[in-house]
């Protein structure tokens, strides 16, 4: 599965832009860059028609360096800046990065209706299931019991799933890998790229800083060491029972359909008020 | 001629579309609903587009994402969304993104009375969002200046790279008056600069003469980076002093010196007047006949209208009241636009005339004012 | 590709079906030249723990050079998982 010539990412990351990047050693959220940089790369996309939209939190300080039109918002309205731009520019692949409270507690309701809409564009939440810019506190995707600085005795909340609630909601492409599963998760986020209509990728990252230390988890290799041995694919999760399977990350597709997009639709408007004229 | 008998709230509409916007987000809130419905129509049909957003806070998102996309993009809301849409005209500000923000304003603070007029987000116009940054708010108080202070604010955000507030009320954005439709083709448009320097040169945020680079929009070749972060002159996150002491000084001075193009207000015999009615938005109709009725008394009263109301028109204030004993400044609301009033002739001159219960100020009020009783 | 290794091109004839070839088997040699850039490594360590083919080794500081640079078969899992871009892998013909 050797690449057919080498990619140079450094074809795709800004030469003026101080290296090496600013998050923790070890970090999930570069390894999404790289896969990001490769899916587009595969793809062949132009750079100029290329825009990157992140929130507040540790991976919304990914799109800066990447060479692309990038856009570092405000936490949790990533989705409605970049619904904004694309409905402006339709030709800018818009691709829109997000951490797990960015894009699900904040951002939520902005999150249920970009996918609702359909909107021709692609979000990648990189799920670490802490907030970690601001120091470890339990996100809408913390597990029920574990420990974060503001659930010292345990978080008692719910997990929210993020791609049920996507394809809930009205995506048309969701899939869901590991910074473990780099390869996949580059086909992933090609199919999301290349879909015409709303597609979400949920990365499934760690952060050994906060959430790792805070619930001893070990440290970078431990936790990408526990995605390997804790995530199945669709076909194994299903000879799983409900309770062994609750506690696996089942990576795969979870949806894939065919459905209007946004900005196609609008056309049809464009067209009526120009008839009505 | 086209001539017309439309509400205030339309004749924004119309004044957003002349000025060459092509891009509404929005939410539906009384008593400005009427300038997206306007918008939902007429966009598709001037080859822009509209969308309702889920909230206020997105509105204004898709609104600055869609003018760093090219297109001149606008909202309207009223109190309860303009206090949503803060942390976004804080981020505009930072980011020097060109949009208008019109706030039909009603009777607050929450709720309140969405059908009742009132002035009463004036402070929050110039200090609603966090942290020191430059804005510029109009105040139309008749529907053709809902018209030209509409292209004016579409001019001013695309000169000077900024949000625009159009501060209007539910009494102006309701009220249908006479109004003659121009030709499109003849309403001044501010279009953003061509750029002349190849990809590797381009600074988005960098220091030029005007003190407003040319902003280049996504998709033309420039791939640059917006951050709410503090940035340097290529919009990377920066903390040296270095770079943020420029950018403040730069931001602000952008329109300290554009004072003479971005200051309106009208006058009306302030020359030797010995009391002058200060004030702006509808509160200016009342006062008009207020005037009028205390030259019947021979009284020397003057009226300055103010329409730009930030940055306040500091001179204009003072030179229009230099010979006045009295400064009367009514207002619907408990005195907030009086406070930079007072700031600027002395609190001992100025009389307020205050109403915050959703009715107007009445001419009757005023005159009580002008003639101190 | 150089006209000078036409030597090389003859020994590389394919050898027909059922003969018994009079050359050995050349050893394999690594398919992949591992290249670590020190400036931008951080020492997280991944690529060391997860090289299956233990190409790569740390030193006394905890960073990762390449000791074993014959094993390496190419398969990318390196690069394709460095959070700092910081290591690549560029294929030996």
């Amino acid at each position: 599965m050797a690449h057919e010539e080498p990619i140079n990412y450094y074809e795709y990351l800004r030469p003026n832009k101080k290296y090496p990047n600013v998050w923790c050693s070890g970090c999930g959220i570069g390894v999404v860059m790289g896969s990001l940089i490769r899916a587009i790369d595969r793809i062949g996309l132009d750079k100029n028609d290329v825009a990157v939209v992140s929130g507040i939190g540790c991976t919304g300080r990914m799109p800066v360096y990447m060479d692309f039109n990038t856009m570092h918002t405000t936490h949790g309205r990533a989705l409605a800046f970049a619904t904004g731009l694309k409905i402006s520019r339709p030709k800018l692949h818009v691709i829109v990065v997000m951490g797990d409270g960015d894009a699900m507690a904040i951002g939520g309701n902005h999150f249920l209706h970009a996918c609702r809409r359909n909107i021709d564009m692609t979000a990648i939440v990189v799920n670490n299931w802490i907030y970690g810019m601001t120091g470890g506190q339990y996100s809408p995707t913390t597990p029920l019991n574990a420990r974060a600085t503001t659930a010292p005795y345990g978080n008692v909340e719910q997990a929210m799933p993020i791609c049920e609630v996507a394809a809930a909601a009205g995506a048309s492409y969701v899939a869901r890998t590991t910074v473990y599963h780099a390869t996949e998760m580059d086909k992933f986020l090609e199919a999301a790229i290349r879909k015409h209509g709303f597609s979400v990728v949920e990365t499934v990252s760690y952060c050994h800083t906060t959430f790792g230390r805070l619930n001893k988890r070990g440290g970078v290799v431990d936790m990408m060491r526990w995605l390997k041995d804790n995530s199945v694919g669709q076909i194994a999760a299903q000879k799983l029972d409900e309770e062994e399977k609750a506690a696996k990350i089942v990576r795969g597709v979870v949806c894939d359909v065919e459905k209007p997009e946004y900005l196609d639709l609008y056309q049809q408007v464009i067209d009526r008020a120009m008839e009505a004229k | 001629m086209d001539i017309r008998f439309i509400q205030g709230n339309d004749a924004i509409a119309w004044g957003a579309l002349a000025a060459g916007c092509r891009f509404f987000g929005g939410y539906p809130i009384t008593p400005s609903t009427e300038v997206a419905e306007l918008m939902a129509r007429e966009l598709p049909r001037h080859g822009g587009k509209f969308i309702q957003m889920e909230d206020e806070i997105a509105s204004l998102a898709a609104v600055i994402g869609a003018s760093v996309g090219g297109l001149k993009s606008m909202t309207a809301t009223s109190g309860p969304g303009f206090s949503l849409m803060q942390e976004h005209i804080g981020y505009a500000a930072m980011t020097e993104v060109p949009c208008v923000i019109v706030n039909v304003q009603r009777l607050g603070p929450s709720t309140g009375q969405p059908t009742a007029a009132s002035q009463g987000d004036v402070m929050q116009a110039r200090w609603g969002t966090h942290g020191d940054h430059p804005i510029i708010a109009l105040c139309p108080y008749t529907v053709k200046q809902c018209f030209d202070l509409t292209v004016a604010a579409f001019n001013m955000s695309e000169k000077y790279r900024t949000p625009v507030i159009l501060l209007t009320d539910e009494v102006i954005g309701h009220m249908r008056e006479k109004f003659e439709m121009p030709d499109f083709a003849t309403v001044e448009r501010v279009e953003r600069p061509h750029i002349p320097v190849p990809h590797e040169w381009y600074r988005p945020y960098g220091d030029t003469p005007s003190d407003v680079p040319p902003m280049a929009n996504f998709g033309d070749g420039y791939r640059y980076h917006i951050t709410g972060l503090f940035h340097d002159d290529k919009g990377y996150p920066t903390q040296r002093l270095d770079e943020v002491d420029p950018w403040i000084d730069r931001v602000h001075r952008k329109i300290e010196r554009n004072l003479e193009d971005i200051l309106l207000w009208d006058e009306d015999e302030v020359e030797d007047a010995n009391t002058v009615v200060v004030t702006y938005g509808a509160s200016v109709r009342s006062a008009r006949h207020a005037v009028k009725l205390a030259r019947a008394h021979r009284a020397k009263v003057g009226l300055i209208a103010i329409k730009t109301i930030w940055p306040f028109p500091v001179e204009a204030v003072e030179r229009a009241t230099a010979h006045a004993r009295r400064v009367v400044v009514p207002e619907m609301n408990l005195g907030q636009l009086a406070l930079e009033v007072e700031r600027v002739v002395g609190r001992r001159k100025v009389t307020r005339v205050n109403i915050a219960n959703g009715e107007m100020v009445t001419p009757q009020m005023i005159l009580d004012a002008i003639e101190g009783k | 590709m150089t006209e000078t290794g036409s030597a090389e091109n003859q020994a590389a004839q394919p050898v027909a079906p059922g003969t018994v070839s009079e050359t050995p088997a050349k050893k394999k040699g690594p398919r992949g030249k591992v290249t670590v850039f020190g400036t931008w490594c951080k020492g997280c360590g991944i690529c060391v723990a997860f090289c299956p083919t233990g190409v790569l080794s740390l030193d006394e500081n905890g960073h990762p050079y390449v000791e074993f640079a014959e094993k390496c078969s190419a398969c990318h899992w390196c690069d394709t998982h460095c959070p700092d871009l910081a290591i690549i892998v560029e294929p030996i013909e």
